[in-house]
């Protein structure tokens, strides 16, 4: 049954993006102190990359800790402590990327008051900072429907996934996903892939996972507008 | 050059994959790359532009490959200038950088009209680096793409480099640790294997035991394998004493496979001490291959319970992809690339000394179903992260975002 809504809205272009990534020009960290100097001075790009972007670089996925930071706090510093409390930031749930440079700032000074001694990594394990360029390109795929959404979604690759689910929230002044934007311009009768959309916890998801997570969401959504309609219609 | 198509990728990467190198070429289709390096026979940077040339035609592009050409004076200075590079202690007199800027300046006669007239120019290595400043009408991009780790060059060598490098308009390093600063964006792309490749294809069984026969291999014990030069930051007599130290307590053979003797004279004493070390122990096999023997590494790599890749020192290590691309987990030396590829407990371990690599191995052995979910995850993450395409989709990536400015992290094509 296709999912009946109040107004017909623009047809969505799928997009994708690739990434390519590149020194941030801001010196490496041997050590805990010299992390924090860096973080302070180094270009918003690259705190987006090294807690954002990790997912779409060509990367392994670790599976404890999602961002660079908490990566490197327990790897090479081997300081669980840090890595945890670094590991654990929603840069998504802050309303722009300095206030996540202040709370990494927080959290590393908070660090160094408690240690008595700086931790340093051995050398040649020092870290990098990086950032990225995305270029966005047609994914050759548009949906007209919300029922093309959930039809479609299984052909989407996993940067299209980032891009109109993940990346549009820093792209978009009011940092919604994609799907919600385009799902909210049709009025009535998408109200249950809006709150699947909203319910989805993404930021410890890997990009296959949150495909499928988002899969299974609109699949439910799509059978939960159906039951609307029918205790409508009986009414 | 041989002819290649992306539709032969399609069965290993997927439709999708290949589908966004197709979305991304379409706004780069008639654009004219040139690739310049110092040989087309030989070395990693010829095995990557066999392909990448090919698969840039067949999306569209018009890209071509030129060489420079010199004389063993040319050659002694850029081996010079690369051993430097890559921090050795070497001399760079006056007399070498003339030799080498006359023989670039000799080529660029020939090469500046299609260099000046190209969209994007990679010069691969500092060979031919010098061409730039001898085309001062250049209307394309022109990226140097820096294939050696420069982390720690001899600092001399790096000061004349640094003037060639900096007049181009980005540069690429394999790795972040591998990079320089230098005064345009640089960017990070890691190398790649080709799974169709005579050392990465599917290969029959039969031939795979032919090859274990060949070498009186058994067939019946589980074999670890370490493929490469006979060198000595390679540790091959490491992995002896690792094997050693467990050689009753597991039912294992060990082949130590390579090349590189015959023109080294270091390779050939490396040979010998290898050969020393394994002295007394027939589960020992210490297997000088001949320079071009792809199908003889596929068939020992994919006869291994386990990888062995104990370096010492290392580039970025294409040869554990290459094996875990075969779904076999990889001890590896904690050093350079091999830390990108190998993921403790995932896709094998990393060891820092012979006693950790003897360790893992009975560890691994022990537990045959680890070995097969360790495979598992190790060719999963090759596929994603270091095939060819993946390469590929990032040099597509990179000219799009030169052609359209760095300025924004967004570009839209």
């Amino acid at each position: 049954m296709a999912i009946m809504t109040e107004k017909t809205n623009m047809p969505f272009q799928v997009k994708d993006c690739t990434i390519i990534t590149r020194m941030a020009g801001v010196e490496t960290a041997v050590n805990l102190r010299e992390m924090r100097e860096r973080i302070a001075i180094s270009p918003i790009e690259c705190l987006f990359h090294h807690f954002c972007e990790t997912l779409i670089r060509p990367t392994f996925d670790d599976p404890e800790f999602r961002n660079d930071l908490a990566v490197w706090s327990n790897r090479q510093l081997r300081d669980r402590v840090l890595a945890e409390r670094l590991g654990i930031i929603n840069p998504y749930s802050l309303d722009n990327f300095e206030q996540l440079r202040e709370l990494v700032l927080e959290i590393l000074d908070e660090r160094l008051s408690e240690l008595v001694y700086i931790p340093w990594v051995p050398r040649g394990n020092d870290f990098r900072f990086m950032m990225a360029v995305t270029v966005v390109f047609d994914s050759g795929i548009t949906l007209v429907t919300p029922d093309d959404l959930v039809d479609q979604l299984p052909n989407f690759s996993h940067s299209s996934i980032y891009y109109h689910f993940i990346e549009a929230r820093r792209r978009t002044p009011d940092k919604a996903d994609d799907f919600s934007a385009w799902l909210v311009g049709f009025g009535s009768g998408t109200e249950h892939f809006l709150n699947a959309l909203k319910g989805i916890d993404f930021c410890y998801l890997t990009l296959p996972e949150l495909k499928q997570t988002l899969i299974e969401a609109f699949r439910g959504a799509k059978l939960e507008t159906a039951n609307d309609h029918q205790i409508t219609r009986s009414i | 050059m041989t002819t290649k198509s992306l539709v032969a990728y399609e069965n290993v990467v997927g439709h999708v994959a290949i589908s966004q190198l197709r979305q991304l070429a379409r706004d780069l289709a008639g654009a004219r790359v040139v690739h310049v390096n110092s040989t087309k026979t030989g070395g990693g940077v010829a095995e990557i532009l066999r392909w990448l040339v090919p698969l840039m035609n067949d999306l569209g592009l018009e890209a071509s490959w030129e060489i420079i050409e010199g004389h063993n004076g040319f050659f002694n200075t850029t081996k010079t200038l690369h051993n430097g590079l890559q921090g050795s202690p070497v001399a760079l007199p006056q007399s070498m950088i003339n030799i080498y800027e006359e023989t670039v300046a000799a080529n660029a006669d020939r090469l500046r009209p299609i260099l000046e007239t190209a969209d994007f120019v990679f010069i691969h290595d500092p060979q031919p680096a010098f061409l730039l400043s001898l085309c001062p009408n250049r209307k394309g991009k022109w990226i140097w793409r820096c294939h050696i780790d420069v982390s720690h060059p001899n600092r001399k060598v790096w000061l004349y480099m640094k003037k060639l490098a900096s007049g181009f308009d980005a540069s690429i390093f394999s790795m972040p640790a591998f990079a320089q600063r230098l005064d345009h964006p640089q960017f990070i792309v890691a190398p790649s294997i080709d799974p169709l490749s005579e050392k990465n294809r599917e290969l029959p069984q039969q031939e795979i035991d032919a090859t274990l026969d060949h070498f009186a291999i058994s067939k019946k014990l589980s074999i670890l394998t370490q493929i490469s030069r006979f060198d000595r930051f390679k540790d091959p007599v490491g992995v002896i004493r690792a094997f050693n130290m467990l050689n009753s307590s597991v039912d294992a053979q060990l082949v130590l496979a390579g090349g590189g003797a015959t023109d080294d004279p270091e390779g050939a004493a490396v040979f010998e001490e290898v050969q020393d070390a394994a002295q007394g122990n027939d589960r020992i096999f210490v297997l000088m291959l001949p320079d071009d023997a792809p199908r003889t590494i596929n068939a020992l790599q994919r006869a291994s319970a386990i990888v062995i890749q104990k370096s010492l020192q290392e580039g970025f290590g294409l040869t554990v992809a290459e094996a875990m691309w075969k779904s076999k987990p990889v001890i590896g030396g904690n050093v350079g690339g091999i830390r990108l590829q190998v993921h403790n407990h995932h896709t094998g371990f990393l060891v820092d000394t012979p006693e950790g690599a003897a360790l893992r191995i009975r560890e691994m052995l022990r537990q045959p179903v680890k070995i097969e979910e360790m495979g598992k995850t190790a060719k999963e993450f090759v596929t994603h992260n270091f095939l060819l395409t993946r390469h590929f989709r990032e040099y597509l990536t990179l000219m799009l975002g030169l052609r359209r400015g760095l300025e924004n992290y967004l570009v839209a094509v």
